[in-house]
């Protein structure tokens, strides 16, 4: 049987004839790239194509990153690997961050004004400052590419965030929308915090936590297709898409 | 225990511990017959899952319908190492015996959860664990030893009053990948068990221990070797000697037929039949054995050239049911493949045989039990979208059967995986699995507990959970059905409706195996979640 292997190895195992970034870049596809993109150029996971990731400046880092896990960012632990393998799979990672990056269009500072013009404070913090209906973007540059980000922008429920927290769990949708209807007829509507066969966490507009037993509800609805961020698309020009997209590329210190 | 023999005694429960009580010294006294009519001791649960027949259900009812919405912690226990607990506990005569991961056992005094000796056996920093973390699901106990099955590869007896080891055998050698993760089944004079590493590409056995001395009484190989019966199904390369079969779960045991029962695994490598065209006899199968000499029965295999590493090891509960007019003696198993499997146990019989969880990998099983396998299900080198999932729709969890409801209770995983298919090098030790998956998690998938009518799979209720669970059930003769769910729930349903009477949060994923015992008068419900053993009573 096989227990808690989240990922894989197709056609990895033991050729040594070629080199190890070939090998590491085979490792890397089985393993790595739904996460991590193709590349690394990031998804739902960080890039990492950057020549310093903020969780593992040094190999050693890396090393045990991919040898332990982020269990509190749904980061699956890689076992089964030899330590050969592991070689190939760190030295392929940092190719990557030495490799070229494509420019990010678009201009940060401008991107900063819109930011602020917008109220997206209202529902995300950067450095403490503002609300928590969204996901916090200080470090955000460093964990999500621009691919990713422009997508946020214009398509927010495309794909809801997974990953970025502890809770709910792997694989989960954070920042789903939910509404539940009390059997008094009061209304709940907000993201789900978390849940479990009981219960559900419920964080609504205006910041309050609604912690509900399902068995008081007469109505929960998730909405795995829809968020709570509007849509900038047709909202804005394209060039202050990317001058969004620049901004919050820079935040964290990442470009 | 004798210091209390002045309190009140109230309930049969309770006198006949006192009376087991006089006539033994503290420290298990459990002669193979005690084994034999353990559901005439309600109180205690001294085979892994309850009985020989596996029902895990308790004839206790102190703890029912009505009064189940007042129970409460009564003590709990903290494991001496951070791992995943999956055991299930065993009670004698005011003693559990628990066992912790990696292999440790620890017994505690059952009024007080205080322990009372605990044994760690030295596991080398290099011990290989590949397929499954490194747990332990439970002990057996004979006499006045109680065994257990280690990661390192060895069985264990110990003595059941202080814990020092009597005797220590190698059952399969780790570097090669054999480990130990359940519990043993003893029976007259004999320990079994069965071995983990299929992932490696072991080839499996079932091995029978002389109780007393550790001496190798009969091994019998789940892969044939040349010139026996089911070499054939393993094509015409060396497949067979790295074919995986493991036996690593605890099997059932009828004494009137004299055949025990226990199931194996995936066929090795897992995702991937290069090396293995056939049914890959006797792997993903239920064997007949003789327990005197280990001789090979009958066998029913569940799933043929099996290439979504869908072990069969599940637990095999045994139970009496009218079947075509006639009271048929039956062996019943919610299968990893997703279908529940009802086969006669004289014979190996195929009766039935219905999904009890999504598949979309069989277009049902044909008359003798076979499945009838759609095409392109296959891990591929582009991914192959599967129901059910790499783990299964069950897994090593315990189902419950209750003879008051004749219904088995059962927790289904609903959820996909993306098969893939890799090479496969054998190096003794390493991973030999040709292949992997990625799930389909998180708000896809779900999962559900099951009543299942036991004679013919129909489901009577279900009762929701939110993410598949890893949950074992208990069923009571108090009309209830306990079990938890990943997220730390942990619950009474009733056992006929599905209705949720009772629920507290425990703060870890339910891994635990439920139990049932009852000591001075009083019932206790046992189950462990995240690092805790958690006792309840009312």
């Amino acid at each position: 049987m096989v227990f808690l292997v989240a990922a894989v190895i197709p056609a990895a195992a033991s050729a040594q004839s070629v080199t190890d970034l070939a090998d590491g870049k085979k490792l890397f596809s089985g393993l790595c790239v739904t996460c991590h993109g193709f590349e690394g150029t990031g998804g739902a996971g960080p890039p990492l194509n950057r020549p310093r990731l903020l969780s593992a400046p040094d190999d050693a880092s890396l090393r045990n990153i991919i040898a332990e896990g982020i269990p509190s960012r749904g980061m699956p632990r890689v076992r089964r690997v030899t330590d050969d393998e592991m070689r190939q799979l760190v030295a392929y990672v940092r190719s990557i961050g030495k490799s070229a990056r494509a420019p990010v269009r678009g201009d940060a500072s401008r991107g900063g004004q819109l930011y602020g013009k917008l109220g997206c404070s209202n529902c995300h913090i950067i450095n403490g400052v503002g609300g928590s209906l969204g996901p916090e973007l200080s470090n955000i540059g460093w964990i999500r590419g621009p691919d990713y980000l422009r997508q946020a922008v214009l398509e927010p429920a495309a794909r809801l965030p997974q990953g970025n927290l502890a809770v709910p769990a792997r694989g989960y949708n954070e920042y789903l929308p939910v509404t539940v209807v009390l059997r008094d007829g009061a209304e709940v509507r907000g993201i789900r915090l978390n849940e479990d066969v009981f219960t559900i966490q419920i964080r609504d507009t205006t910041g309050k936590l609604h912690s509900v037993r399902k068995n008081d509800a007469a109505l929960i609805r998730k909405e795995t297709t829809s968020s709570v961020m509007p849509s900038y698309a047709g909202r804005l020009a394209a060039a202050e898409i990317d001058d969004l997209v620049a901004y919050l590329s820079r935040l964290g210190g990442a470009l | 225990m004798s210091t209390r023999l002045g309190t009140r005694a109230s309930g049969f429960a309770t006198c006949t511990v006192l009376l087991v009580a006089l006539i033994a010294p503290v420290g298990a006294q459990v002669p193979y017959e005690r084994l034999l009519k353990a559901e005439s001791e309600p109180q205690n649960w001294m085979t892994y899952a309850g009985s020989y027949k596996s029902h895990r259900y308790s004839a206790l009812d102190q703890i029912n319908r009505k009064n189940v919405s007042g129970l409460k912690l009564a003590w709990a226990y903290q494991i001496q190492r951070a791992g995943i607990i999956e055991t299930s506990p065993l009670v004698v005569d005011g003693v559990m015996y628990m066992s912790e991961p990696p292999s440790t056992v620890t017994a505690l005094d059952v009024r007080s959860g205080r322990p009372l000796w605990s044994y760690s056996p030295n596991i080398p920093p290099d011990v290989i664990v590949i397929g499954s973390p490194p747990v332990n699901r439970g002990v057996a106990v004979l006499d006045d030893m109680v065994f257990v099955g280690t990661v390192h590869g060895h069985l264990i007896a110990l003595d059941s009053k202080s814990g020092t080891v009597r005797w220590d055998v190698t059952v399969g050698d780790n570097k090669q990948g054999y480990y130990l993760t359940l519990a043993p089944l003893a029976l007259d004079g004999k320990v079994v068990v069965g071995v983990s590493g299929a992932e490696t590409g072991i080839r499996g056995f079932i091995d029978a221990y002389e109780a007393k001395t550790g001496k190798l009484a009969w091994r019998t190989y789940t892969i044939p070797a040349p010139g026996e019966p089911g070499f054939e199904t393993w094509g015409k390369g060396n497949g067979w000697q790295t074919g995986g079969g493991s036996t690593w779960l605890t099997g059932s045991f009828d004494p009137d037929l004299n055949l025990l029962y226990w199931a194996t695994g995936n066929p090795a490598p897992d995702w991937n039949a290069d090396n293995r065209p056939g049914d890959n006899l006797y792997t993903d199968a239920v064997l007949a054995l003789d327990p005197s000499g280990g001789k090979i029965k009958w066998h029913f295999q569940f799933t043929p050239e099996d290439v979504h590493d869908w072990d069969s090891n599940e637990t095999m509960v045994l139970f009496e049911a009218q079947i075509g007019g006639r009271e048929r003696k039956l062996l019943a198993q919610a299968n990893r493949n997703g279908f529940y499997y009802v086969l006669d146990r004289a014979t190996g019989e195929f009766l039935a045989g219905v999904p009890y969880a999504k598949q979309t990998w069989a277009d049902g099983l044909d008359p003798k039990g076979r499945p009838i396998r759609k095409k392109g299900i296959a891990p591929s080198l582009d991914g192959t979208l599967v129901f059910p999932n790499i783990q299964g729709a069950s897994n090593w969890f315990s189902p419950s059967y209750s003879p008051q409801t004749k219904l088995f209770y059962q927790a289904a995983r609903e959820m996909g995986t993306i098969y893939y298919k890799g090479a496969a090098v054998y190096k003794p030790g390493t991973a030999f699995t040709g292949g992997g998956g990625r799930y389909v998690n998180g708000d896809d998938a779900s999962g559900a507990i099951r009543a299942l009518d036991a004679a013919t799979g129909k489901m009577k209720w279900e009762f929701p959970l939110l993410s598949p669970g890893w949950t074992s059930l208990l069923s009571t003769a108090g009309g209830l059905v306990f079990g938890g769910s990943e997220e730390g729930n942990f619950f009474a349903l009733d056992a006929e409706t599905g209705k949720p009477l009772w629920d507290t949060q425990i703060g870890g994923a339910v891994r635990g195996i439920p139990m049932s015992y009852a000591v001075d008068g009083k019932q206790y419900v046992a189950i462990a979640a995240g690092f805790t053993l958690f006792v309840f009573a009312l």
